[in-house]
Formats: structure tokens, C-alpha cells, sequence
């Protein structure tokens, strides 16, 4: 059985590293990034089933990595759960014209985070575009 | 349903009734049917024949691997070992008949593998004391190659092997318990010279395979797998895992570290250098009292004896922190003797209110030593509370380096500050004016050069 792929963007090194812990727990590979360049480029390799995303972040913000990769054909269909302290109707709402999928507010529940991932990983496999079938391949390989 | 009630010849409860003497009865009396016992989750169905063991079944516990057990023993390999998994398709009772037939097991092995089971369940089941019985004349279709077994001896083995648990005396092992070789001592193992027996257990302890399942396949009594892994406990070779009580730690935990670092994201915004000081006190003391809480929930003294009164949880944490506390705040910061333990938590009003009292550069100064002692005592509750829940484990390790994440951007604040500190005093000389008019210098600076407020690093997002 193939591994879904996570891909956690936070400038926090407690954050990526507890939210890659308890991603673990449930057999979901994680890959950390630690700023906005960094994302994008292992959304570029890893093509990840999932991105969460805080907002703000050194060198680019989070709303403008989560509009770049709605704009791109190849990315869009990863569901983008973005992570914010701010939990103000104007910044969920900010979330969701940029193209986030769902927002969570910090501090969050690990339980509630799981929950929330799981959500969207529903049907990961049949959402990855067919020009990475090598990836896919790659993925379940790793399984 | 009505078949059952007909087939049924006896039932009752295990503490009129044991099981020793039940089927001491059923032997001497030659009884042909199955004898089920029920305790909790688990079932037993003993089939007899004639007043003989013929087959057993053991439900409601998890079938040990035995296929990839015999595989860590180098006694089977691993292209053997899918062969027999994609015949068996799940069914466990046949991977014994599976060996035989293919010849690689020999018949004598596989009667003493099977006698040994049946011995091992049996005197687990010995142990029960609450629990029903249910003798059937019907023979249930259990799949076996085991020759008749005579009670009388099956019962003489297995009586003692539950008297050698008893003998255990208080021990944290169950049959189910699973243990873990950890990671780091594999270069040590050779010159530790294990005999032969503790390398098997070690072998198997893999994090998968039960207590009971190494047992099996070691024909070794239960209990002296449990004194083995004792051992091999206290050599420091092994972890314990309860993946349920780890799980719900590591969330707790990791709730708690969660909840801290958004406090301490959030009071990055102070404007002044008291400010951030009483945020950093305020992340602090909070973080402290999510750790009391989460530890009064999961000490290892405390688990497992379901409610306790609040009253003796309290007690405990006193016991446990107050006077590291205490000599925390008579050798190095005496600021710390004005927070208290008050229902298992510490009190830090006295501290946070302290602005009432005093003011400027004393304000500072009491601030400073209060950062200084609670993050000493923040780091010595936590590495208490992780060494008592979870002690050298994997999710320990993990918890530990989040940890250590988490101090570090506490460090990176304090740290922040001390800059500003050792400007200011280089500063002192020279700004005596800029002083005396409450004016902070680095703080100011950068109110003014990058339109926000805060030290370069200290300034904390607000997300």
C-alpha cells in the first residue's frame, strides 16, 4: 500500500517537528519546509498529498504560496490546509480566496489535526495527475 | 439458538466452579465436547475427547505472528514464510499442518508446539477468577494434527506456570506487553555476552511481538519470558511499548508544547523590555501548569488506578516539584520563593503582579531573574515528567527532541534580551539622560527603523 505524502510549511522548528511526529503516529510520510522558497520546491519534488501551511512566513507568505499553487496545473488539485493563529472571519476568509482547501487555527489539537489531514486524504492516489505516475510509482514503492 | 440451550450439558461461574476442578471432572467422567470459559474479551474453547484435549482456540486476544517469529529465528525463511501466508489467507491454526505437510517441520515438533500452546492458554486461564463456563456436547471443527492430550498432565504443567507468575510477584509485564531492542545499543550487545536464551528473546523483541507470542514460539513459559525481558530491561537492551498509553501521551504532550509556542508566538508583539519579560514569564508559568496537569493524568505512580481523588494527586505533585522549587529559589533565584503550589499548580500572581509594587530598571530586574529561575524549572519538569512517563523510549526521544525545539526558541527570546541588556549597560555610561527618561534604546531603535515594534529577533509574529 502506497504512503501519502505530507508536506508541513511553518517557520517554527516545534511546530513542523510535533505536527511531523503525530503525522507519523498514523503512517503518513512527512517532509518539512522552513519558509515559502522551500515549499515550493518540495512541492515541486515530492509532489505531497497534502500541504499545511502556516501564514506567515520568512520571504513569502503562505496566501501567496497557496495562490502560486493554484495557478499551476500540475499542483492545484493538493488540498492546502493552512495554519494561522489568526482565527478572524476576514483571515479564514483571506484562506479561502487564495485557494486553501481548510483552516485551522493555532493552537490546534493533534487530534483534531489528524482528523482534519485524514479528511483530506481520502482518495490521495486517484488525485495525483498522470504525469506523475513515476512518482506514484515511487510512492508506492516506499510503502 | 434453541440447539445451543439443548446441546448445552453444564455451565456456571468460575468462582463456584474452577477450571482445574472442571476439567479434572470432565477427564475422569471421559466427556466428549467443548468446554468454553469465558473471561472479559477472551474465550477459551477446549474440545475433548473421550476426557482428552484434542484441539483448542483461544479468541479475543491477537494471534501471535508466528510465521515471522520463526523468520527473526533464523528458522524459516522469508520467501517460505509468504508461501505459507498466501496459503493459510489469514487463518493461523493452519500454518502448523501448513509445516508439517511441506516437511519443514518435523510431526514431533509440531505435537510439541501444539501441547505447549494448549498448556500456555490453559494456565492462563487458571488466573481467571471471574469469568463463565459452558460445557457443550457438540465438537467444535477446529483444525489440528495434535494427538489426544491427558488433562492431568496438561494441568500439572500448567498450574506451574501460573504459580512461576505468581512467583513474578508485582510486575508491569502482561502477556500482552510488547517489547523493542532499542537502537542505540546494538554495538554493545556482543561484549554484554547474553546466553543463548536472552539473545532469542531480544531477537523477538522487535516491537511487534507479544510477550505471550515469543513465548510460543520459544516454548519457554510465559513467566520466564517475562523475567528474561526484565533483565533485559534493566541492561538498558530493551523498551517497553504500550501503543495506546503512548499515544495518547504523546498527544497530550504535544498538545501542551503546541499550546506554548502559539503563547509564546503571541507575546513576541511587547513593546517594552518588561513586557517581554512578563510574556516570557507568562508562556512559561502556563507551560509549567500544562505539564502538572498532563503529569497528574499520566504519572507512572498515578495510571492505571482509574479516578483518584484530586486531593492525592496534588500531594503527589507537591511531593515532586515543590522542593526542587524550593531549592531552586534559596541557591539561585530568590524570586521564585514568592510563587507558590497552590492545587497543583504554580502560582506565579505575585510575580506577574509584581508592577504594582515596583517599577523601571527594578521591574526589569526581578523580571529577568524570574525568566531566568522558571525556565531552569520549566526544563527540570519536563525532563521529570518525560523520564517518569515515558523514560528512554522511541516516543520519548521523539517528545525530547520537539522539546528541545520548543527550548530553543525560548532561548532564542531570552537570548534577545540579554543582547539588549549588554547594550544598554555599555549604553549606561553615555545615556544616563536617555535612562533617566524611561527611554529603552533597542526596543525604541526598532520602533523607529523597521515601522514595528520589538528586538530584530524578538520579533515574534503574530499569525
Amino acid at each position: 500500500m502506497a504512503i501519502p505524502t505530507v508536506l508541513v510549511v511553518d517557520d517554527s522548528p516545534t511546530v513542523r517537528k510535533i505536527v511531523q511526529m503525530t503525522l507519523q503516529r498514523e503512517q503518513i510520510r512527512v517532509i518539512t519546509a522552513g519558509d515559502g522558497l522551500s515549499a515550493l520546491t518540495s512541492v515541486a519534488d515530492e509532489m505531497p498529498a497534502l500541504i499545511l501551511l502556516d501564514i506567515q512566513l520568512p520571504r513569502m507568505d503562505g496566501y501567496h504560496i497557496c495562490q502560486i499553487i493554484r495557478k499551476n496545473l500540475q499542483f492545484r488539485q493538493i488540498p492546502i490546509i493552512m495554519l494561522s493563529g489568526k482565527d478572524g472571519l476576514f483571515d479564514k476568509m483571506r484562506g479561502r480566496l487564495a485557494g486553501s482547501t481548510e483552516y485551522l487555527t493555532k493552537p490546534f489539537d493533534s487530534a483534531e489535526l489528524v482528523q482534519t489531514v485524514k479528511k483530506h486524504l481520502v482518495d490521495w492516489e486517484a488525485r495525483m495527475p498522470p504525469q506523475h505516475e513515476g512518482m506514484r510509482t515511487r510512492l508506492r514503492r516506499r510503502g | 439458538m434453541e440447539q445451543q440451550q439443548q446441546d448445552r450439558i453444564m455451565d456456571g461461574d468460575l468462582q463456584t466452579l474452577g477450571l482445574q476442578s472442571i476439567l479434572k471432572m470432565l477427564a475422569l467422567s471421559g466427556k466428549t465436547g467443548t468446554l468454553f470459559v469465558h473471561s472479559g474479551p477472551e474465550t477459551l474453547s477446549i474440545c475433548l475427547r473421550k476426557g482428552q484435549i484434542v484441539a483448542l482456540r483461544e479468541d479475543g486476544v491477537p494471534h501471535p505472528d508466528l510465521l515471522s517469529m520463526l523468520c527473526l529465528l533464523g528458522k524459516l525463511d522469508a520467501a517460505r514464510a509468504q508461501a505459507i501466508r498466501e496459503a493459510t489467507r489469514g487463518n493461523p491454526s493452519l500454518v502448523l499442518p501448513i509445516l508439517m505437510d511441506q516437511g519443514w517441520m518435523s510431526p514431533d515438533e509440531i505435537q510439541q508446539r501444539l501441547e505447549f500452546a494448549v498448556t500456555q492458554s490453559i494456565s492462563h486461564a487458571l488466573r481467571w477468577v471471574d469469568g463463565r463456563f459452558a460445557f457443550h456436547r457438540q465438537l467444535l471443527p477446529l483444525e489440528t494434527r495434535m494427538r489426544p492430550l491427558d488433562i492431568d498432565s496438561v494441568l500439572l504443567e500448567a498450574l506451574r506456570q501460573a504459580d512461576e507468575w505468581e512467583e513474578l510477584g508485582e510486575t508491569s509485564f502482561t502477556r500482552t506487553t510488547v517489547a523493542r531492542w532499542l537502537p542505540e545499543v546494538s554495538k554493545e550487545v556482543q561484549n554484554i555476552r547474553l546466553s543463548k536464551e536472552y539473545i532469542d528473546v531480544l531477537c523477538l523483541s522487535n516491537g511487534e511481538q507479544s510477550l505471550q507470542g515469543i513465548a510460543l514460539v520459544l516454548m519457554t513459559p510465559e513467566a520466564r519470558i517475562a523475567r528474561l525481558l526484565e533483565q533485559l530491561l534493566t541492561l538498558r537492551l530493551i523498551e517497553v511499548v504500550d501503543t495506546a498509553l503512548e499515544g495518547a501521551l504523546l498527544q497530550d504532550l504535544s498538545n501542551i508544547i503546541i499550546m506554548s509556542q502559539h503563547t509564546l508566538a503571541q507575546q513576541g508583539q511587547s513593546t517594552s523590555p518588561e513586557q517581554h519579560l512578563l510574556g516570557l514569564i507568562k508562556t512559561m508559568s502556563t507551560c509549567i501548569n500544562g505539564l502538572f496537569i498532563h503529569h497528574g493524568k499520566y504519572a507512572r505512580s498515578l495510571r492505571g488506578r482509574g479516578q483518584l481523588p484530586v486531593s492525592e494527586i496534588v500531594r503527589y505533585l507537591e511531593r515532586r516539584f515543590l522542593h526542587p522549587l524550593q531549592l531552586l529559589a534559596r541557591q539561585h533565584y530568590p524570586i521564585l520563593e514568592t510563587a507558590s503550589f497552590i492545587n497543583g499548580q504554580l502560582d506565579c500572581t505575585d510575580i506577574l503582579t509584581l508592577d504594582k509594587l515596583v517599577r523601571g530598571d527594578q521591574l526589569e530586574e526581578f523580571y529577568w531573574e524570574a525568566v531566568q529561575g522558571l525556565a531552569a524549572f520549566l526544563r527540570m519538569v519536563f525532563s521529570e515528567v518525560l523520564r517518569d512517563e515515558v523514560g528512554n523510549s522511541h516516543t520519548g526521544r521523539q517528545l525530547n527532541t520537539a522539546w528541545k525545539y520548543f527550548l530553543e526558541e525560548i532561548d532564542r527570546e531570552v537570548y534577545e534580551y540579554q543582547k539588549y541588556r549588554a547594550y544598554k549597560t555599555t549604553q549606561a555610561g553615555h545615556n544616563h539622560q536617555v535612562q533617566q527618561l524611561g527611554i529603552v534604546p533597542n526596543y525604541g531603535i526598532q520602533q523607529s527603523e523597521g515601522g514595528q515594534k520589538g528586538l530584530p529577533q524578538t520579533q515574534r509574529r503574530s499569525i
